[in-house]
Order: structure tokens, then sequence, then C-alpha cells
């Protein structure tokens, strides 16, 4: 395994793009990895943040118990669910989803959560993130999977997230909202900084990322689709990073749910298709998406046509690279005794197993790395 | 005569140079610095802590009431105001930082606040968070650590943000009273007293044990934050009956239960424990002078906190007047908040285009957090990590040019970059650097080519 510090970690970013203004010097050969074919695997990570609710996602049709907890809620998902197997059904604003579940490349799967039992949102996502517990908001589960497998990592984010803390090979991008300076600007900071390496090579990688996802996304919107769209690029790009993590917020939907929900699952699910569109086939092809959330909400509706802060939720798989077209988890039911702490669906298995299930399958890895990246877990059986 | 050590003076350890300071600081740069070692002052017509936590409870109280349908309200316009005040605590530290006469106080001020990190996360906690660095530790930065750190973790802001309000400990009354006649128990939290030792005092490495954690812990149940109208007194509350009782062992040494004072003994002996006076030594050296610090440097201010018994004045006038935080080469790339800060100090203006005070301090905070340092948004209680590679990114690079080009363009005042050069910067300018300001296509780009250049970025 090579070990990349982060001085090499640039030239994945800066290396061999060629932007026709921007001067390209000799000192873009690069390093030490092998890991940028472009058939090289690549992960997505993408973080719900405020709570999904996974019962309104991923509807247990079968199961009468979800009319009687939430009848004004359930009713009219249930009636427009697009069907899934064992009797599932996916909710109806989620069609990009449901086309790749009957292409047998997407897996929800259902009962899931992090070791955390609490319902602060901010403990439970930094949890999720940091895949330890007891919680370490400095070290990430997937920069240690980086750092475990010398893969590069990219959030887009102002700042590092959680799950990218803590090792050298990740970095961020976020559209700015600055009005771009003039081309002239940059290319005199270019040979100021030529008595400055560090910050010479920084100008040019960012440089070369803002030519890889183009001047599209200057000022422009930062929803999720478009943040989708670039972190699609970016990942099929040649030198683009091994993994990329998105963020998308506003599903904690105390109230009025009904509406509020389907506009959020319109909105994840035309980011991923268009994610897909723009990181092509090919990159597809080697890619797993994982879409996960800190929690789950209450089964029950609350009096606002809401839900509260729960336990268990779903996680998403999907991507060329995964085998799917079924459900997996336990489920756990919904009758009052089978709830957890009677309010709250139960969960049948920890989110760590399947991302490490993931993880082998997909960044084959032994069994000493994984333990580098959550220690004491059991990857879990796909059925 | 030279003016290295004056440059020195005004951006490793000031702020930035404004005006005339590299003059000022120019025939004494070391005894300059001293008479930076006042407390900031902070504008005391901005509500403190207690007043957002009962604005907080009003706002709750509310949406309660909403969401049992006795009331309809705006939970949005509700927020508002708290979420203002936030802002209002930033921008006010911000504005106090570009305009002072005693910079190098308020990078202390800044270093303390990361060291003491509370992350505005939340409806409380958002403009709470700023309250810790204005009553806890602007008035204590040039006393005892002893002081200071009592004031931090009795601080309501550190007490919630850490869970130690809810913390009871497992034989005190309450819990005994929960025991019997509720069925949850609630327990005793061990975060607080895990941050103190492994963040605040001794570091992860100074020698204490899993069971001091707990030790310690136990001895500041109780240590609470009163609820507003159902209970005396304002902030900070020592609740006896969720404190544990009996004496407690913390480092070998015995601890009588004196109640609420018991914890703030181990505090006080905490303070003064040599790997103590290691870490924060050792972290100040790093923040101030080079990722690397200078070992003799720390061992020197190690020596004067032991003797001082924890004295900052004292152990920050041995950072000034050791040799080996003056070399003349520059040893850090300057944070996004340094950057932002010296590029206003240099430039004369806190916003030239923005004429509201609202929009102001909406820009300064919205502007760091485009450069990855939101403040209060470290989100780990480690605070913002330390050294250059965690802000050195390709993206908040091109960031801090797009926005210094775009604050350029909107400067009033006419700034000629060759003068400026000579006030902020003197003989520190590399000669290429000057060939290149000298020859850009307009003053306006001259002034954006100054304020990134290598010199002006590095300190």
């Amino acid at each position: 395994m090579t070990k990349i510090n982060r001085r090499d970690l640039i030239k994945w970013l800066g290396a061999g793009v060629v932007c026709s203004q921007i001067p390209v010097t000799g000192s873009l050969a690069f390093g030490s990895t092998s890991n940028h074919q472009s058939n090289s695997p690549k992960l997505v990570w993408i973080v719900l943040r405020g709570a999904m609710d996974s019962l309104h996602a991923v509807l247990p049709a079968f199961d009468g118990n979800l009319l009687v907890h939430r009848r004004l809620i359930a009713e009219p998902a249930l009636e427009a669910m697009l069907p899934m197997d064992q009797g599932f059904g996916l909710n109806n604003n989620l069609p990009t989803l449901h086309s790749w579940y009957q292409q047998k490349q997407m897996v929800p799967v259902v009962a899931v959560a992090s070791p955390y039992r609490q319902r602060s949102h901010f403990e439970g996502q930094d949890v999720l993130e940091s895949g330890l517990f007891p919680l370490n908001q400095d070290n990430g589960w997937l920069s240690r999977a980086l750092e475990a497998t010398g893969k590069t990592g990219l959030a887009v984010s102002h700042s590092l997230p959680v799950s990218l803390r803590g090792g050298q090979l990740a970095g961020t991008w976020y559209p700015n909202t600055i009005p771009f300076a003039k081309e002239d600007l940059y290319q005199r900071l270019f040979q100021m900084y030529k008595q400055d390496d560090l910050l010479h090579d920084r100008l040019e990688e960012a440089l070369n990322v803002r030519g890889i996802v183009g001047n599209s996304m200057n000022g422009n919107s930062r929803k999720f689709k478009a943040l989708a769209e670039a972190a699609g690029t970016l990942l099929s790009h040649q030198e683009g990073p091994d993994a990329i993590m998105l963020e998308m917020g506003g599903w904690d939907t105390h109230d009025n749910q009904l509406p509020r929900l389907s506009r959020q699952f319109q909105e994840l699910d035309s980011g991923l298709q268009t994610m897909r569109t723009s990181m092509g086939e090919q990159t597809w092809n080697n890619t797993i998406v994982m879409i996960a959330t800190e929690f789950g909400r209450t089964v029950a509706m609350n009096g606002t046509g809401g839900t509260d802060h729960g336990t268990a939720s779903c996680l998403f798989m999907a991507g060329g690279a995964v085998n799917g077209g079924k459900v997996q988890g336990n489920w756990p039911g919904l009758a009052k005794k089978d709830l957890y702490e009677e309010r709250d669906l139960r969960p049948t298995s920890d989110i760590r197993q399947w991302i490490s299930a993931a993880l082998i399958q997909h960044w084959q890895l032994s069994t000493a790395q994984l333990k580098s990246i959550f220690p004491d877990i059991t990857p879990a059986r796909i059925v | 005569m030279t003016n290295h050590l004056a440059v020195i003076a005004t951006n490793r350890f000031g702020m930035g140079a404004r005006d005339h300071e590299i003059k000022e600081a120019q025939s004494d740069p070391q005894g300059w610095l001293g008479t930076h070692l006042i407390s900031p002052a902070l504008d005391n017509s901005l509500p403190d802590s207690w007043a957002v936590i009962n604005q907080y409870a009003e706002f709750r109280a509310i949406k309660n009431a909403e969401k049992s349908g006795q009331k309809p309200g705006n939970q949005n316009a509700m927020m508002a105001p708290l979420r203002r005040t936030y802002f209002q605590f930033c921008s006010d530290t911000l504005t106090r930082s570009i305009s002072s006469e005693h910079s190098f106080s308020w990078r202390l001020l800044d270093f303390f606040s990361n060291h003491f990190s509370v992350s505005a996360q939340g409806g409380l906690m958002a403009p709470l968070a700023p309250t810790l660095e204005r009553e806890a530790i602007a008035p204590n930065l040039f006393g005892s650590f002893a002081d200071l750190l009592v004031a931090v973790e009795t601080h309501p802001a550190m007490l919630i943000y850490l869970d130690n309000e809810k913390s009871i400990g497992p034989d005190s009354r309450q819990a005994n009273y929960l025991k019997k006649k509720a069925k949850k128990t609630r327990g005793m939290n061990e975060n607080l007293a895990r941050e103190i030792l492994e963040l605040h005092t001794m570091g992860v490495n100074g020698g204490y044990q899993l069971e001091d954690i707990q030790e310690l812990a136990k001895a500041i149940t109780g240590w609470s934050v009163a609820r507003p109208e159902k209970e005396e007194g304002h902030g900070f509350l020592f609740r006896e009956r969720a404190h544990q009782p009996g004496q407690r062992n913390v480092l070998g040494k015995t601890y009588p239960d004196t109640g609420a004072s018991q914890g703030e003994t181990i505090l006080r002996d905490l303070a003064v424990h040599p790997a103590t006076a290691r870490y924060v030594s050792w972290k100040l050296a790093r923040h101030i002078i080079s990722d690397q610090p200078p070992a003799d440097l720390v061992d020197k201010m190690q020596e004067q906190w032991l003797k001082t018994s924890g004295n900052l004045k004292e152990v920050i006038t041995v950072l000034i007047q050791h040799p080996q935080s003056w070399q003349i080469e520059q040893q850090k790339l300057k944070t996004p908040r340094e950057f932002l800060v010296s590029v206003c100090r240099a430039t004369d203006g806190v916003s030239p285009r923005k004429k509201n005070r609202e929009q102001q301090s909406r820009m300064l905070v919205n502007t760091l957090t485009a450069m990855g340092h939101k403040p209060f948004g470290a989100g780990s209680p480690a605070g913002y990590a330390d050294i250059s590679s965690a802000w050195d990114g390709s993206d908040a690079l091109l960031t801090r040019i797009d926005w210094t080009n775009r604050w350029v363009e909107s400067l009033k005042k006419r700034v000629d970059p060759l003068t400026l050069m000579d006030t902020t910067l003197g003989e520190q300018m590399a000669s290429d650097s000057r060939t290149i300001i000298g020859r850009a296509e307009s003053r306006q780009q001259g002034l954006s080519l100054l304020l990134l250049s290598p010199e002006f970025m590095r300190r």
C-alpha cells in the first residue's frame, strides 16, 4: 500500500487538466498512486441531515400497523407507491431510485441504525459519520477508509465534515458564491507564487477543479441537484477523487410532512439522476452510492401532520457496482410491542455492518483494514 | 534601520499592521507588544448569556404551545432574533479586532476561544456559544489560567454544550428519587470531564487515567444551568440534589466533599499541573509562532507557568521575549480569520460597501464560512485544527482570491498599493513580489496582488 501525503494529494486535483487560459507548468507529473484508472471503484457518500422518515420512503405495505400509527400520511403514500419485493413499496417521488431497483442497481436496507440511541440531530450525525461509539468528532469512517486504502476523497462542503476528518487524503470543494476575479489576476498570482510552492500548487489545483466543474457553478444554485451534478463530473474525471461526499438538509419534518417530503424526495431523486448522467455510464458501473441519515422518525404521526425524532431508518445503496433489486434487512414489525421504546422503528442491524459489506466488496478491504475503520463490526451478509 | 522585527510584531503577534503601527513598534517591538496585554473590550450593550437563555425559553414555550395547537405562531419569525444575536456577537468580535490598537490581545482571545471550543449548533447554542468568549474568556485572558478555567467550565455555554447540566451523580438524592419514583433513569455524563482533561488542561497524553475522568465527572455533577422563570438564579446553578456525595480522588489526591467547590478545587489543581503547563504552552507557541514550535520556547513558557502558578500574562511575556519567536522567515499561513481581519486592518475598513451594520456583520461571518472557518462552527470540542495544513486547501485559497478581488473593487478610498506595502509589510516584501505589484495594470489590481502576495498571506 502506498501512503500518499498531502503534497501528493494535490496532484490528483491538479494534474493534467488543461484549462485553456491557465499556464500549465512542467511540475504536474503525478505521483505515486495508481488508483486513477477510469474503472477504479468509486464511492459516493450522501448524508441526509435532519433525520429522513424511512417509513415514508420505503413503505411496508404488508404491515397493517402502518395505517394504525399514521393513516393520514401513509394512506396517500401507499396508494401511489412503486412496488418492490416482500410487499415493500418505494415512495412514488423516488422514480429514479425505483428504476435502478428494477435494473438491479439499488438496494434499500430497512431498520438500520447507528449505535447512537439518543435523539439529537448533531450527535446522531456525528456518530453516523464518525462510525465510532463513543463518538470522536475528529475521526470519520470514510477518512479511515481512505487512509487504509490510500484512496482520495472530496467533500462538497465549505469545511471538512466529520466523515472525512482525521486523515490526510481528503479535501473540500464548494461552489463559490463570490464572483470570479479576472483571468489576468490569476495569471499574475501564478507568477508571484513561483517563489511559494504551496500557494502555487494550490492555485493550480483550484483552477483545475474549476475547469472540471465548469464556470456554470459560479454564483448559481447550490441546490442538491447542482451539487450532485458537479460531484458526478468530478468523480468521473481522469484525476478525480475515489470518494465524494454530499450532504442534503431539510429532512426534519415535524409538521406538514406529506408535501415537504414529496419535495425532498423529488430533489434527492432528480439529483441522483443528474449525477449518474454527469459521471457517465463507465464511472457509474464502478460506483456505489450510499445514502444514509442520522436516525429515523417516530412511527406515529404527531399532532401537526409530521413525525418526531426516532431511531431506526433505512439505508440506500445504489450504483452500477451494486447487485441489487431486493430489499435487505430484517423487518422488526410495527406492532406496539415491537417498537423501540414503544414509539420508534426498532433497529435490526447496525448501519456500519452494511457499509462494511460494501467496502469489502467494492474496495477489497482485508479484515485488518476493516478493523481499522470499524473496530468490532461484523459485515452484514447480503441475502 | 531595518523594520523586520516591527513587521513580525504586527503580523505574527498582532493581527496585521494598521496605519502607523510598524513605525510605532519599530523602536521596541517587544515593549510595544507588552502594551497589548489588556483584556479586549466587547460591546456590553449586546445581550448576555442569561438573556439569550431566556429568549430561547420563550421561543420554546411558544413552539410547544403551537405544537399542542393552542395558538398559531411563526417559528421562523421567533428564531430570527436568536440568529441575529449570533451574527451580532460574531461581528462584534471581528470588527473590534479589526479596529483595535491592541490586536495581539484579540489574537489571544481567538486562540483561547478555539481552545475552549463550543459549537453554534441548533437554536440555543447558536446565540449562546459566542457568549463564552465574551463572558468567561475575555475578562480572564491575562490573569491566572485557573480563573479562566473555572470561568469557562462553569459557564452555561460550556455546561450545555458538553451536557453537564443534565449530569446526575449515580448516588445523588435525585438519582435515588428517580430510581424509586420514575421508570426512567438518568445518569452521569462524562463529556465535560473528559474534555477538561483531554482538551482544556493536561492534553490527551497528559498522564491521567479513565478513573480520573470518572472522578472529575462525579465531582462536577450538579454543575448546571438555571431554568428561566422556574428557578432562582441566573446562569450557573449548583443542584445539590444531583451532586454525587463523597470524597473524590483525582490524580492521586483526595478531595473532600465540599459541594459545588469540590470540582472547582480540582480544576484549580489541574490548572497548575505540569502537564497542563506544558500542553497549553505548546499550543500557544504553535498557534502564534510556528506549526513546529521551538522546544526551548515551550520549555521556558512551561517553567514560567509553574513559577507563576499559571499567570497567563507572565507566560505570554516569555513568548514575546524569547529570541526564537522572532525568526525572520515567515512561519505560518494566516488562518481565514487572520487573513480577513488583516485585510480589513490594512485597507482601513470594516465594510466599505455595506452601510447597514446587520449586512456588514453577515458579510464578515459569511466570508469566514466560505473560507471554511465559520465562527463557532468547528463542530468539535477540539476546535479548529491549529496547523496550516488544515486551512491551506485549494478551494479556500480560491475563495480568498475571489473575495479579496471583490473587496478591493468595493473600496471607496483610493489606496496606493506601494505605499500600503510599506505600511503593512515593510521590508518583509520580497523584491519579486514588489516588481509584480509595481507592474499591475491598475491600482486595484496592484492592491489585490499585495493582499494576496505570499508575504501578506503568511506571517
